[in-house]
């Protein structure tokens, strides 16, 4: 009984440095942000306490919904497509040997380092309406040259694209890893039986690759909610209020409008959307469960 | 530890600890000693390119001149937002510099989050200044409800750009150089239908994928049309919709008759015009060492920049001011001392101005501006005639560059500037997101 208590109490004087740092550093400000969202605060500054007033502003602003439109829409045109286009390379990848493979995977993931300054002003001029290289594509296609940063309905899918090229190294590496560690066996024990290419991919590759797919899945979801910095760069001067994503309207409320306890608000909206997406996946991935 | 061995160490310790603090006494006062003698002066500015080269410049030249007295640490730091937001957050914590650049079309803003001190009339004095130093319009822009918060440095407006070799050979010039037969709106098309007919591929490259940037030019016309955006809780009332809708048609037509290419970003429309495939380009004075470095390596034809042509009414050139203001550090007010050498910082600056205008800016020191070295300045000298002619922003906080009004504007006008929504439409959205301020 002694040591038992002995045990709690080290365990809690164990457990004590992390409970006060994120108690510090997470719980103390996610309840001052609430606290903020229920003032006119400025961004510098008390505000007055003005109750549900930001939240009923919320409901009715326009802009507030199409960021919550447009970041869905952004998170629906990157999330699968890049998670399967990243298999479909890991898969390619993985059939090259030794230096090749070395090659073309750095190849893949050459985009993943750059800073999304350096991506901004690459994508700018590829597709720049004057001297972009993209436009020898474009014009064929849509019969004319075209400022895919400016006309609404090019927006997001090409910031979409570019995304994709610049992320999915990473999603690469990680189906890479994954394909390596499925025994070469399962696959002559299938060909022996006659298994054509698709069976071995879907009776093999794909349940085996699985859990990979959904850590990707994951964590491309985790990171593209909070898309900011593309959308920032590519729509600025331009029609920002119809190309607004939700933590772009957090920062341009609070650091461009003044306005600290509006954009409290629209960040607790933001919070209570990933908390329900959050528990959302978690209920899918548990009715695939732990095979 | 073994309970026997903390004797010892504990006075090992002290003895150790004496010493340190002994020598951290030493240091302190050597830095002391130095501190009087010399002032430090920490300098934030906001001036990439070509004109924070030659701040850099004039900063080690000032640094030279007061190698015993004032020494300025300077950074520069993230141009627009970034910027102010970092001023206003350092102030309200007491962690801003001692001066720092400032736009005057901000100041409204910064006054209302308490970020900036005041300058009084002793401060002034005590520079050798006035409100005459200044240009009126200049004076009064960093001014709020009666008192002065910043010191003019430079106006920058935005000037016509021209290709003087086309210009001439289609006849444009007149007999002292200069473009002529510019002003009025048939006037200005039928001069870029000619250029395009003698075989320029555009008349005109203005920056219009960005209606934020493209403000600066309607917003000049909206003046020349004695037009005003209003201010708080009265934007565009009366017949100024309708001015404005009018200057944004200028730029669409432009557009829709094919003088100007539909669409294009600012570094494009820069390099249309310094390729030679635009003959025109309105732009800011700060483009002026673009030109002038190219020209020096022999990859630019002849240039010359001027004041807007009038479109309509009368002359009329959006402005802005770079300026010098003072942090209000909460908390941590300036010693005097420390004061003194900040007022003798801006004071030098504003002095040495003329070497600043090579950057294409015109020195807001009137003084400077009549030197003759300055009146030699070309094309500098040529453009500084807009000077009786400048509007500033209107003085709200939701005005100056990289505000909720120029966001407004880049919302509204680059899809009318592109002929997908009518000017009309464009200016009634304009005035619903400035209304919806608050």
């Amino acid at each position: 009984m002694n040591s038992l208590r002995n045990q709690t109490l080290v365990a809690a004087v164990l457990v004590a440095p992390f409970v006060a740092i994120y108690s510090w550093m997470f719980l103390w400000p996610t309840v001052q942000m609430v606290q903020l969202s229920l003032t006119d605060a400025p961004l510098i500054g008390e505000g007055k306490y003005i109750g549900l007033a930001n939240y009923e502003r919320l409901i009715q602003d326009k802009t507030f919904g199409k960021a919550i439109w447009n970041t869905a829409y952004f998170v629906l045109l990157t999330v699968i497509p890049g998670t399967a286009a990243a298999l479909a390379i890991a898969l390619m990848v993985s059939r090259l040997k030794g230096w090749l493979q070395s090659l073309v995977l750095s190849a893949f993931f050459l985009p993943f380092v750059l800073p999304v300054t350096v991506v901004y002003l690459l994508w700018q001029w590829m597709f720049d309406i004057q001297f972009g290289i993209m436009q020898a594509v474009l014009e064929p296609i849509y019969g004319q040259t075209v400022n895919v940063w400016r006309r609404l309905p090019f927006f997001m899918p090409t910031v979409a694209l570019l995304t994709i090229w610049w992320t999915n190294g990473f999603s690469i590496l990680l189906f890479l890893a994954g394909l390596r560690n499925i025994p070469k066996e399962l696959y002559e024990a299938a060909s022996l039986d006659g298994a054509t290419r698709w069976q071995a991919f879907s009776r093999i590759t794909w349940p085996l690759i699985w859990p990979v797919t959904v850590l990707c899945l994951t964590i491309q979801l985790i990171l593209q909610l909070k898309i900011f910095d593309q959308v920032y760069l590519f729509a600025s001067g331009g029609r920002t209020q119809s190309t607004m994503v939700l933590v772009q309207y957090i920062f341009d409320q609070a650091f461009v409008h003044n306005d600290g306890g509006y954009a409290a608000a629209i960040a607790v909206a933001l919070f209570v959307i990933v908390v329900a997406f959050s528990v959302f996946q978690y209920q899918i991935l548990r009715i695939r469960g732990p095979k | 530890m073994a309970r026997g061995q903390t004797g010892p160490v504990t006075q090992g310790g002290t003895a150790m600890m004496k010493n340190l603090l002994g020598a951290a006494g030493l240091m302190a006062l050597l830095a002391a000693s130095a501190a009087q003698a010399k002032e430090t002066v920490v300098w934030w500015d906001f001036l990439g390119g070509g004109d924070g080269a030659r701040m850099k410049t004039l900063l080690e030249e000032f640094n030279a001149e007061h190698a015993d007295s004032i020494e300025i640490q300077a950074t520069t730091l993230d141009w627009g937002v970034p910027f102010y937001t970092k001023v206003q957050t350092s102030a309200a914590v007491g962690e801003g510099p001692d001066v720092m650049t400032y736009h005057a079309s901000r100041l409204p803003l910064a006054v209302s989050q308490s970020t900036l001190s005041e300058l009084t009339p002793d401060d002034m004095a005590v520079m050798g200044m006035t409100p005459d130093t200044f240009a009126p319009a200049t004076w009064d822009a960093v001014n709020v409800d009666g008192k002065q918060y910043a010191v003019p440095f430079d106006t920058h407006p935005i000037v016509l750009y021209y290709n003087k070799d086309k210009l001439e050979a289609a006849g444009l010039l007149g007999a002292d150089g200069l473009p002529t037969g510019l002003n009025g709106i048939d006037n200005f098309s039928a001069a870029m239908a000619k250029m395009q007919e003698g075989g320029t591929k555009w008349g005109m490259a203005i920056t219009t994928a960005d209606g934020g940037f493209a403000f600066r030019t309607i917003y000049s016309y909206l003046c020349q049309q004695n037009g005003s955006i209003g201010n708080d809780g009265a934007w565009l009332v009366d017949d100024n919709a309708e001015k404005l809708a009018n200057s944004v048609q200028v730029i669409a037509d432009w557009v829709s008759n094919g003088y100007a290419p539909s669409y294009t970003e600012y570094p494009a429309a820069v390099a249309l015009f310094t390729s030679g495939e635009a003959a025109f380009m309105i732009n800011g004075v700060w483009e002026v060492p673009t030109m002038v470095d190219l020209e020096k390596n022999g990859k630019l034809f002849n240039w010359g920049a001027i004041e807007l042509p009038v479109m309509f009414d009368k002359p009329c050139t959006y402005a802005d001011s770079h300026a010098f203001a003072i942090p209000n550090n909460a908390g941590k007010p300036a010693t005097p001392e420390k004061h003194a050498a900040v007022l003798e910082v801006i004071k030098w600056m504003s002095e040495h101005s003329l070497f600043w205008a090579s950057a294409g800016h015109i020195p807001a020191n009137k003084s400077v501006q009549e030197l003759p070295e300055y009146l030699a300045m070309q094309p500098q000298a040529t453009y500084a005639t807009l000077i009786p002619n400048q509007v500033f922003d209107p003085k709200s906080v939701f005005a100056g560059v990289a505000s909720p009004l120029f966001d407004a504007a880049g919302n509204a006008f680059t899809a009318a500037m592109n002929g997908e929504v009518s000017p009309t439409d464009a200016v009634a959205e304009m005035k619903a997101s400035l209304d919806a301020l608050q």
